[in-house]
């Protein structure tokens, strides 16, 4: 055999090199299998768990194959705009957060990526099925391009044992005036350390709670037409009303975060009263099943008399991609994931989320008493509070807009440390004014979005 | 033939094996900087539209607030580095260099090992240290000097920079420990003795026989740590995110570094010419400021 002309090092380097690439080559070959018909992508494994059943009998009726595919919520959006940069890997149906809709519909509709809806829901009567309010989340200059996969009413769920320990009758909580009352009474420091040791209500120092109770007073961040609409008199109430709730002596709130220290504050009593949409009344009753029996929801406090008791927080939408070779199938698959009535209830049962589609509700399942609510209908209670729940319209800079709004809360929230009330309200509406400038400024820079806004 | 063969061998062998890397380095570095440069002159929407902008998006970051929070944000956190983290660093070299220390070894790797787990991972676990109420740093505040229980290192946009600083220092002290620790193995054990025979104080032989022994690797070390500080992301991006999605960079974006910039341009707004724009200008930073500290160091070498 003639001498490898380099050496035998040389040699051995390129033989191991052929070897592992085609080690590689197979064993990636190998994996693919037959390639599915459907693409499905979802971040939210509770949706993913939800939709196997259902997945299996559209497999077995269609004979075709769907696969499930669960990445991380915080990467969905950037993966999608990566596959869609790239046309590589675009999923055929994707659900994504109904924040992120404004991001992929910047520019003009031949650019956006999910095909438009609208008509299709008109022209098979499906639109009036589902909460209007719901679409305006996920449209875009008049088009509908994902379906809504839910309401996400939002509530007040409480330490029950706690609050009847207190003395506390939650139907005399009509107001958030009530309840302030309430709670400047309850807020105290039982062990003398100079830090309270029980507090009414779990407030995000951030400020992130700031958007639902400002859909609560009927003002989403931008209008319809997709201006931003932050610099007002009500936003400038709602912040101050936030900082008197979370700082100083007379404070209400504590921060109680997510995960475990959420599920120790709930646990140790420390926080009685927590916002709760629909989905996180599923996580109450994952992370603390000790607490069966002790938690309850009531409707949230009006910001008057007479006024609504009616919020919502988060959204998702289910979207089909243009790149999808099979648009059809994929209408056909969402109709049957978002649609069919008999796995609404089972659904709403693993996950406490109620669908937007109106004729659900009445399903039995949404009306059974769940033991850890103490056997409240919370479905139901869901449910009644669904229809009114408030519009709330996408923009590309709606995440923009929410972290710089929240921006002013906290430049807010140190100028109260600081002063006081004197003031406040006048910094309040300047720096309104600044960050307003400064979303526009950054809406038009962007030279899609100028002529979007110039074409209409 | 025969010679022909061996001198197309000669000429064309050192090709082939490089051609592995070359065609690697070709797609993912090459291609992507002739990318970056085109589209940080252009607005994109999509894979389709594309619109010349000229020199637009670069007036834009320089004009842009949230860019100047993202330079004095890295900018201090990068002097923290030079300034707090290195000479620690080398404190723990010197102390450890000692040659009658057993348990050397042991400590090297106890003071090494932080950095082996990931800023994602070490952002992820000091959120949970820095809670207020039930974190650790505050309940041993609480214990110690019965204050602190219910600060928010990471909700006070005045707390967030210096959590941040404590981290890195968690993680980065060891690490540098480490080059600190094989330049002071090199020094001349004879010019150490000759010092100490002449009377000097141990300030004095670290100043005149120590430092200057062991000062090409302080200047490598000083400008691979601005470098690195000037390209954090991860580290702030993990500390200060929270569960509900929210993006990590902290109220008033004050963990906002420039890299957390570009992200939040690029990706999150979907503005990738702008975040093509934004690179350039970190690059032109980072290139500007290695230089001068190369040229400082330089000139301190030739004293």
């Amino acid at each position: 055999m003639p001498k490898f002309p380099y050496g035998k090092v040389p040699f051995w380097i390129l033989l191991i090199a052929i070897s592992t690439g085609i080690f590689n080559l197979v064993a990636t070959l190998s994996k693919r299998g037959e390639k599915p018909d459907l693409v499905f992508v979802s971040f939210a494994r509770s949706h993913m768990e939800a939709y196997e059943e259902a997945t299996e009998e559209f497999q077995k009726e269609h004979g075709v194959k769907v696969q499930l595919q669960l990445v991380s919520d915080r990467t969905v959006k950037s993966r999608l705009q990566n596959a869609f940069l790239t046309n590589a890997n675009v999923p055929d149906v994707v659900e994504i957060l109904a924040d992120t809709m404004g991001t992929f519909t910047k520019g003009p509709i031949e650019d956006v990526g999910f095909v438009d809806l609208t008509d299709r829901l008109h022209a098979e009567g499906l639109y009036d099925r589902f909460v209007e309010s719901r679409y305006s989340r996920l449209s875009r200059l008049g088009r509908i391009f994902a379906l809504p996969h839910d309401v996400h009413p939002l509530m007040l769920c409480y330490r029950s044992d706690l609050v009847e320990e207190l003395g506390i009758d939650v139907n005399t909580l009509q107001t958030w005036d009530d309840f302030v009352e309430m709670g400047r009474r309850i807020t105290n420091d039982l062990d003398g350390d100079g830090n309270p040791d029980r507090y009414a209500l779990d407030l995000p120092a951030n400020g992130d709670m700031l958007t639902p109770l400002l859909l609560q007073r009927r003002e989403p961040l931008f209008t319809k037409n997709g201006q931003l609409k932050i610099d007002n008199d009500t936003v400038v109430d709602t912040i101050i009303w936030y900082i008197h709730q979370s700082r100083g002596k007379d404070r209400i709130a504590f921060s109680a975060g997510w995960g475990q220290t959420l599920a120790k504050t709930v646990t140790d009593g420390l926080v009685l009263f927590y916002f709760c949409p629909d989905w996180r009344t599923k996580y109450f009753e994952t992370d603390t099943p000790h607490l069966s029996g002790k938690m309850k929801l009531m409707p949230l406090p009006a910001w008057e008399i007479g006024g609504s008791h009616v919020s919502t927080w988060g959204g998702t939408g289910l979207a089909i991609t243009k790149a999808s070779k099979n648009q059809e199938l994929a209408w056909k698959f969402a109709k049957v994931l978002y649609l069919k009535a008999e796995d609404l209830g089972k659904r709403f049962k693993a996950s406490y989320i109620i669908p937007p589609v109106k004729d659900a509700w009445d399903l039995p399942e949404f009306k059974e008493p769940v033991p850890f609510y103490t056997n409240q209908p919370i479905g139901a209670l869901y449910a009644e509070m669904a229809k009114d729940v408030p519009s709330n319209y996408a923009s590309p800079y709606y995440e923009l807009a929410r972290n710089k709004l929240n921006e002013v809360f906290i430049n807010a929230a140190l100028y109260y440390d600081k002063n006081g009330d004197d003031g406040l309200k006048e910094y309040i509406k300047r720096e309104l004014a600044r960050v307003s400038a400064y979303v526009e400024n950054r809406a038009q820079h962007n030279i899609f979005y100028r002529q979007q806004i110039a074409n209409r | 033939m025969e010679k022909w063969k061996e001198r197309l061998n000669k000429r064309t062998a050192p090709w082939l094996f490089l051609s592995p890397y070359l065609v690697l380095t070709l797609v993912f570095f090459i291609y992507p900087f002739i990318y970056a440069i085109i589209l940080a002159f252009y607005q994109t929407n999509g894979p389709k539209s594309w619109n010349f902008v000229g020199l637009e998006n670069f007036a834009f970051v320089l004009a842009d607030g949230d860019f100047h929070i993202a330079v004095w944000n890295t900018t201090i956190f990068a002097l923290s580095s030079i300034l707090v983290q290195l000479p620690l660093s080398l404190g723990m070299a010197l102390l450890l260099n000692s040659k009658k220390d057993r348990l050397k070894g042991v400590f090297r790797l106890i003071l090494f090992s932080p950095y082996l787990v990931g800023q994602i991972f070490v952002g992820i676990i000091f959120s949970v240290i820095f809670m207020p109420r039930y974190g650790m740093f505050n309940r041993f505040l609480q214990e110690v000097i019965g204050w602190g229980l219910e600060k928010r290192w990471l909700e006070n946009p005045n707390l967030v920079m210096p959590a941040l600083i404590i981290t890195a220092m968690w993680m980065y002290v060891g690490f540098n420990m480490i080059y600190f620790l094989a330049a002071l193995q090199n020094v001349d054990q004879n010019l150490e003795e000759a010092a100490l025979i002449d009377g000097a104080n141990p300030w004095q032989l670290f100043w005149a026989v120590t430092f200057p022994a062991i000062k090409p690797v302080v200047l490598f070390v000083v400008v691979m740590s601005t470098i690195g500080s000037y390209q954090l992301f991860e580290l702030p991006y993990a500390l200060l995110q929270n569960a509900a999605g929210v993006a990590g960079y902290g109220p008033k974006d004050s963990g906002l570094t420039i890299v957390g910039y570009l992200y939040r341009t690029a990706f999150e707004s979907g503005d990738l010419g702008t975040g093509a724009a934004i690179g350039w200008l970190l690059a032109i930073i980072i290139f500007t400021i290695s230089f001068i500290q190369m040229k400082i160091g330089r000139g301190l070498e030739t004293e």
